[in-house]
C-alpha cells in the first residue's frame, strides 16, 4: 500500500478553462491508495509548493501525483519540493494536462474526461515507483568551445578569465568568423575589425585557452562532466611551432586558390593566411592550389622557409580532450543563391551577395575598399533587395533578422563611398534594437531610396546593355516597378552551416525545421541543449545580430562553469540494471548498447552494466527476452501499469 | 533416396572415433526409443553408449536445442540435419556457442518423415533444405536435383485469407493450447531461463491456458523468434494438439527476409537482424 | 453517439513527447483521443507492450519517435524501426488491422506533425470501429 497526494493545478484559466479542475481532484480522491487530492491555482508557485510539502507530513505520503504543465517544464521543480520535505524525487509523477490537454482543445467534456484517464494511469504507475539514488561524478574542470567566431571567442574569453581552461576549436586557419569579414558594424558603424581583433588577440595571448585551429571535432564520448572530444588537426603542411610568421614563403607561391575569405572576388596564393590580422599569424598550404601537389614540383616555400617549418609530408593527426561542458558556437552560411535563377546571381556580374559587399567596403578586401564593380566601374545605382530565401514559403520561412539592419549600413556607406543612387526593395522594414529605428530614421535623410515591395526578377536591360533591370510592385502604389541600375545585392537568406547536420549527430543536439540548434526551452532554457552539458551560442541557435550574440555567449560561458565549477555532480539515476538471476546470457544488451554500457560476464553467464556508461535509453531492457534488464523509472511493470491505468477509463 | 542405414553406420563410427580419440566428450544423435518410430534424443559420453544410436526417417529432433544445456568449453559432436545446421549457426551468431568447441557431423538427407502422419516432412513444415549448411563431416552423400521449393510458398493461401478469416483461425488454434510449453521445449532458439511467460514480475499473461494469455504467450515468442527461427518444424511436431506454429515462423522469417534481406542460420558472420540495424534500412517497412 | 477511440500513444521524451508539447504551446487543436505513455526513448518500446496494450482495449497504439539520425541516443531508434516493423508485420498475420498500428518519426519542432498525425490516426481507427480481437473480454 502507498500512501498518494494529487495535486491539481488550475494553471490560472490555463487548465482550468478546459479541464474541471475541482471535478478531477474529487475523481482523484477516489482512486487507489490516494489519500489526498486538492486542487490549487498555481501549484508551481510558493503556496502551491508549500501545500505540497504540507500535506506530505500531514498525510505521511509516500508519493505525489502533480497534475499540472509538462514535465519538461517543472518536473526538476517539484522534483525539489518533495525532496525538500523529505520524500526522494523519484517518487513524484507529473501527468501533462495543460501542453497535451487544455491547450490543445476547447472541450471541456473531452479535456476532463481525458485527464481522468492520465490521472488514473499516473496512479497506477506512481504505486509501482521505487527510490533512486542519484549517482554522484566527478566534474572534469575544463570546457571545450567549438567555432570561433564572436560567439566562440567571447565565450572562450569569459570562461579562461574564471580561471577555466578552454580548448577553442575552429575549423578554419583563423578564428575571427564571418564578423572579421565586415568591415563596419551597424548601427553605431564602429569598424569591425577595431573591436574584434583585440579578442582575437587576447585569445591567443591567454594562457588558459588552448586554440585548435583548422581542426574539427570528429568524435565525442562521454556524458556532462565527462566529455572526450576527439579533435582532428587537419593537414595544414607548415610546422608552427617552427615558423615564425615572416610570411615570405606567401611572397614566393605560384600558386593560385580562390579566396575563401573574400567571397571568391579574388586569388590567393596557395600557402596563405587569409587576411592581414588572421590569428594565428601562420600560413597554411592548400593542397588543391598547391603546385608541388598538383604537379610534383615546385617547393619554392620550402626552399624561401629559413625556419624549415615546411612539411609537404605532415599528416592529419587526432588527439583527445576531457572536458566537463561543451559550448557550440559554430555559426551559419549564407543560403546560396543560385538557384534562384529569378535573381540572376552567378549570371550577370553586376550581382552580388552581401559578403561579398562586405569585403567590396573592407580596405583590407579585393579592392582595398573602393567600391567598384567587377569592370572596375563604380556603379552610378545600386539596388539591395532583401529577403532573397528568407521569409519565403518555397525556401526559407524564417526572418534572417541582420538583412534590413546591415542593408541600411551598406546604403550608408554606398552613399559615403560613391555617388549611386541606392534603392532598397523590402518587404518590412524591421528595425527593433538598440538604436535600429535612429538608424533606419537617418538613412532615410541621407537620400535612399526605399521601395516597399520584394524585388521579384533582375534582368539585364535591352536598352542600355550592361546595365540591371530590377522588376518589383511598389506595394504602397500598387505600381509595378522596373528599375534600371548597375548593380544589384542581395541579402540571402542566413541558414544552418552546410556540416551542421554531423555536428548535431556528434553532439546528440536536436535541429529546428530549418535545421538550427534546438535549445532546451525556447524561453526560459535558450543556451541549453538536450543534451546535459552542451550548451549553444550564437547563430547557430537561429539568425540573430552581433550584441545578441554576444550576449548569448556571456550566458553560455556562464552556463558552462555552473557545471564545471563544481567537482561533483549528480546524475539521474534512471539507469538500468541487470538481475543476474532473470539473465539468460543471450547478450543482446551487449550488442545494442550505444555506449557499451552492458558487458558480459563471461564467469557468471550473465550481462553487467557499468551504470556511469549507461544514459536511460531503456534500449537494452526492451531487447532483453527475460526482463531482466531493469529500465529504472521505466520498468516493465510501471509502463504496463500506466497503460492499464489509461486504458481503464 | 537417402541411405538411413548407411547415415547410421558412419554416425556410429564417427562418434566412437571421436569419443575414443578423446576429441569430445558428448555425442549429440538418436538413439533407440520404445519403437522405430519413435527415436529418442541421444548423448553418447562413452564407446559403449554408440551402440545405442540409430537412424532412420523419424530422427527428427532438432539435436542443437541440447548444445547450449552444457557448460562453455565442453567439446561436443552433434549430428546436424540440414535445419539442425542452422539451429547451430544461429546460435553460434548469438554468442551461446563456439565453432572451436564443436564437431559438426552432417547429415544430408531427403525423406524424414513425421511419426504422427507418416508423411513426408518437406518446406511445407520446414525450410525444406536436405544438406547441412555447415559441417565438419559429411556422413551421406550430398542429396542434389531436386526441385527446389520455396519455404514461404505454404503460406499463400493464409496470406489470400480475409483478415478477420485469419484472425479466426489463429484464435482457433491459439485457443487449443494447454500452455504445455512443448513448443519452446523443442525449439533450439528457446534458450531463454527463465521465459517470459513463467515470470511474475512483470506478469505478461496470465499462466492458465486461456485465450488471451495464450495469444499473448505465442506473439510475443514469434516476435523474440523473428529473424533466429531457423523453420525445422519441431516446434509443430512436438505440439500435442497439433497448432501449426511453423505457419506463423515462416510468415515473419519471410517478412525479415524481405525486411532485412538476411535469412537467419545461414551464416556465422551474420548479426541477428532484430539486434541490428542499417543506417540505410528504409522506413517502408513501418507501412 | 460516435464511436470515440481509445488510442494509447508511446512517445519519446526527446522528440515526439516535446513536439507534442509544442503542439500545446502553440495551441493547435487536435481530437484527444491519444493518451500519452512518456518513455526516454522508442527503443525502449517491447513489442509486448504493443499487444499488452491491444489486450487492454487500445483500439489503437501509435508510437512517435526522432527521425532516423536524430535520435537523442544516436541509434535507438533504428533498433526500434526494426523491431517495431516486425511487430506490426506479426499482428497483421494473426488478422489485426495494420491500421491500429503506426510508428511516426516526429522531431521535437514539429508540433504541427503531431496534430496532424494525431488527427490522421484518429480517423483511421474510428473507421476501422472498436478492437474487439485482442481486447480481453470482462
Amino acid at each position: 500500500m502507498s500512501r498518494i497526494g494529487v495535486f491539481v493545478c488550475h494553471c490560472g484559466l490555463n487548465i482550468a478553462k478546459t479541464v474541471r479542475v475541482s471535478e478531477l481532484a474529487e475523481f482523484a480522491a477516489t482512486l487507489p491508495d490516494v489519500v489526498v487530492a486538492r486542487d490549487y491555482k498555481f501549484m508551481c508557485s510558493t503556496p502551491g509548493q508549500e501545500m505540497i510539502q504540507r500535506d506530505i507530513k500531514e498525510y505521511k505520503l509516500d508519493r505525489v501525483i502533480v497534475t499540472a504543465c509538462s514535465p519538461l517544464m517543472h518536473e526538476k521543480t517539484f522534483r525539489k519540493v518533495i525532496e525538500n520535505a523529505g520524500l526522494n524525487q523519484y517518487l513524484l509523477t507529473i501527468v501533462n494536462i495543460r501542453e497535451q490537454l487544455s491547450w490543445v482543445t476547447h472541450d471541456i467534456e473531452e479535456g476532463t474526461a481525458k485527464a481522468k484517464a492520465l490521472l488514473n494511469g499516473a496512479v497506477y504507475r506512481a504505486r509501482l515507483l521505487a527510490p533512486l539514488t542519484s549517482r554522484v561524478i566527478d566534474v572534469n574542470p575544463d570546457v571545450l568551445v567549438v567555432g570561433g567566431g564572436i560567439a566562440g571567442i567571447q565565450a572562450a574569453l569569459e570562461l579562461a578569465n574564471t580561471g577555466t581552461k578552454v580548448y577553442l576549436v575552429e575549423k578554419n586557419s583563423t578564428i575571427g568568423g564571418h564578423m572579421a569579414q565586415f568591415d563596419k558594424t551597424f548601427p553605431t558603424l564602429d569598424c569591425s575589425a577595431c573591436i574584434l581583433t583585440p579578442k582575437m588577440d587576447a585569445v591567443l595571448q591567454h594562457k588558459n585557452i588552448q586554440m585548435l585551429t583548422y581542426s574539427e571535432v570528429t568524435e565525442v564520448k562521454g556524458y556532462v562532466g565527462n566529455f572526450d572530444i576527439t579533435i582532428k588537426q587537419k593537414a595544414r603542411y607548415v610546422d608552427h611551432n617552427k615558423c615564425n610568421a615572416c610570411l615570405a614563403c606567401t611572397e614566393k607561391c605560384p600558386g593560385k586558390g580562390v579566396s575563401e575569405w573574400d567571397e571568391g572576388l579574388v586569388k590567393r596564393k596557395a600557402i596563405y593566411i587569409p587576411f592581414p590580422q588572421a590569428v594565428p599569424q601562420k600560413p597554411v598550404i592548400d593542397r588543391e592550389s598547391c603546385t608541388y601537389f598538383i604537379k610534383g614540383k615546385c617547393k619554392l616555400c620550402q626552399k624561401v622557409c629559413e625556419q624549415k617549418a615546411i612539411d609537404f609530408e605532415q599528416q592529419e593527426t587526432f588527439s583527445t580532450v576531457k572536458v566537463g561542458a561543451v559550448i557550440v558556437a559554430t555559426g551559419y552560411d549564407l543560403m546560396d543563391t543560385k538557384p534562384l535563377v529569378q535573381y540572376g546571381y552567378g549570371q550577370y556580374p553586376g550581382v552580388y551577395h552581401s559578403l561579398e559587399v562586405e569585403r567590396l567596403f573592407n580596405s583590407a578586401g579585393p579592392t582595398g575598399g573602393k567600391v567598384t564593380l567587377r569592370d572596375g566601374k563604380e556603379p552610378q545605382s545600386i539596388a539591395l533587395l532583401h529577403c532573397i530565401g528568407s521569409r519565403d514559403k518555397n525556401y526559407c520561412e524564417h526572418c534572417s533578422r541582420v538583412c534590413c539592419m546591415y542593408s541600411l549600413k551598406f546604403a550608408h556607406l554606398f552613399k559615403e563611398k560613391t555617388s549611386a543612387d541606392v534603392y532598397q526593395f523590402y518587404i518590412d522594414m524591421r528595425a527593433a534594437g538598440k538604436g535600429y529605428e535612429e538608424f533606419y530614421n537617418r538613412l532615410i535623410e541621407e537620400d535612399v531610396k526605399f521601395i516597399r515591395g520584394k524585388g521579384a526578377r533582375v534582368t539585364d536591360s535591352e536598352e542600355e546593355p550592361g546595365r540591371l533591370i530590377v522588376e518589383a510592385e511598389d506595394t504602397l502604389t500598387s505600381k509595378f516597378l522596373r528599375v534600371p541600375v548597375d548593380m544589384v545585392v542581395l541579402c540571402p537568406a542566413i541558414v544552418p552551416r552546410a556540416d551542421s547536420k554531423d555536428l548535431a549527430r556528434l553532439f546528440n543536439l536536436s535541429t529546428d525545421k530549418q535545421g538550427f540548434f534546438m535549445e532546451r526551452h525556447p524561453k526560459l532554457a535558450p543556451l541549453a541543449t538536450m543534451t546535459e552539458g552542451v550548451f549553444i551560442a550564437g547563430v547557430c541557435q537561429s539568425p540573430k545580430d552581433i550584441p545578441d550574440t554576444v550576449a548569448q555567449a556571456y550566458g553560455a560561458a556562464a552556463e558552462a562553469l555552473t557545471i564545471v565549477v563544481k567537482d561533483k555532480m549528480e546524475l539521474d539515476a534512471t539507469t538500468a540494471m541487470v538481475n543476474p538471476a532473470s539473465c539468460c546470457g543471450c547478450q543482446n544488451c551487449v550488442r545494442v548498447c550505444p555506449y557499451s554500457a552492458p558487458s558480459f560476464n563471461v564467469d557468471k553467464r550473465v550481462s553487467e552494466i557499468n551504470e556511469a556508461l549507461c544514459k536511460g535509453c531503456g534500449l537494452c531492457a526492451s531487447v532483453c527476452p527475460t526482463s531482466a534488464i531493469i529500465a529504472r523509472h521505466f520498468t516493465n511493470e510501471q509502463v504496463l501499469a500506466e497503460m492499464e491505468g489509461l486504458m481503464e477509463f | 533416396m537417402t541411405d538411413f542405414k548407411k547415415i547410421e553406420e558412419n554416425l556410429k563410427k564417427e562418434a566412437k572415433r571421436l569419443l575414443e580419440s578423446g576429441e569430445v566428450t558428448v555425442v549429440l544423435a538418436y538413439g533407440k526409443g520404445f519403437d522405430e518410430k519413435h527415436p529418442m534424443p541421444f548423448a553418447a559420453k562413452s564407446v559403449a553408449d554408440v551402440d545405442n544410436i540409430v537412424f532412420n526417417e523419424y530422427c527428427n529432433y532438432n539435436m542443437a536445442r541440447y548444445l547450449v544445456r552444457y557448460p562453455q568449453g565442453t567439446k561436443i559432436a552433434i549430428a546436424v540435419k540440414a535445419a539442425d545446421s542452422r539451429a547451430v549457426i544461429q546460435l553460434i551468431q548469438e554468442e551461446k556457442i563456439k565453432k572451436e568447441n564443436l564437431v559438426l557431423l552432417g547429415i544430408p538427407v531427403i525423406g524424414m518423415k513425421n511419426p504422427k502422419t507418416d508423411e513426408v516432412i518437406d518446406s511445407k513444415t520446414t525450410c525444406g533444405m536436405h544438406n547441412p549448411v555447415l559441417y565438419d563431416v559429411l556422413l551421406g552423400e550430398e542429396v542434389h536435383g531436386q526441385k527446389i521449393v520455396s519455404p514461404y510458398d505454404v503460406l499463400a493461401e493464409y496470406e489470400a485469407m480475409d483478415k478477420d478469416a485469419r484472425w479466426q483461425f489463429w484464435k482457433d488454434q491459439f485457443d487449443k493450447c494447454i500452455r504445455c510449453y512443448a513448443c519452446r521445449k523443442a525449439c533450439p532458439m528457446c534458450y531463454c531461463d527463465p521465459c517470459f511467460i513463467d515470470q511474475n514480475k512483470p506478469k505478461w499473461a496470465d499462466k492458465a491456458p486461456q485465450s488471451p494469455g495464450n495469444i499473448m504467450y505465442h506473439l510475443t515468442r514469434f516476435h523474440h523468434l523473428a529473424g533466429r527461427c531457423i523453420d525445422c518444424g519441431e516446434c509443430s511436431r512436438a505440439c500435442p494438439v497439433d497448432i501449426p506454429l511453423y505457419l506463423f515462423h515462416k510468415k515473419v522469417a519471410k517478412e525479415c527476409e524481405e525486411m532485412f534481406n538476411q535469412v537467419s542460420g545461414m551464416s556465422i558472420e551474420d548479426k541477428p537482424v532484430l539486434v541490428n540495424f542499417r543506417v540505410e534500412d528504409s522506413d517502408k517497412i513501418l507501412e | 453517439m460516435d464511436f470515440e477511440p481509445k488510442i494509447l500513444g508511446i512517445a519519446c521524451n526527446w522528440c515526439t513527447y516535446t513536439g507534442a508539447d509544442l503542439a500545446g504551446t502553440t495551441r493547435l487543436q487536435y481530437p484527444q483521443n491519444v493518451r500519452v505513455v512518456r518513455v526516454m526513448c522508442s527503443s525502449r518500446i517491447n513489442p509486448s507492450f504493443i499487444f499488452r496494450a491491444l489486450q487492454l482495449g487500445a483500439d489503437g497504439v501509435l508510437v512517435g519517435g526522432c527521425h532516423p539520425g536524430d535520435c537523442h541516443y544516436n541509434t535507438g531508434n533504428l533498433y526500434a524501426r526494426r523491431r517495431l516493423a516486425t511487430t506490426k508485420k506479426i499482428l497483421e498475420f494473426a488478422g489485426i488491422e495494420p491500421g491500429r498500428f503506426r510508428v511516426e518519426w516526429i522531431s521535437a519542432s514539429e508540433g504541427n506533425r503531431f496534430a496532424e498525425v494525431v488527427e490522421e490516426f484518429t480517423t483511421q481507427v474510428k473507421n476501422l470501429g472498436p478492437q474487439t480481437k485482442l481486447k480481453i473480454q470482462e
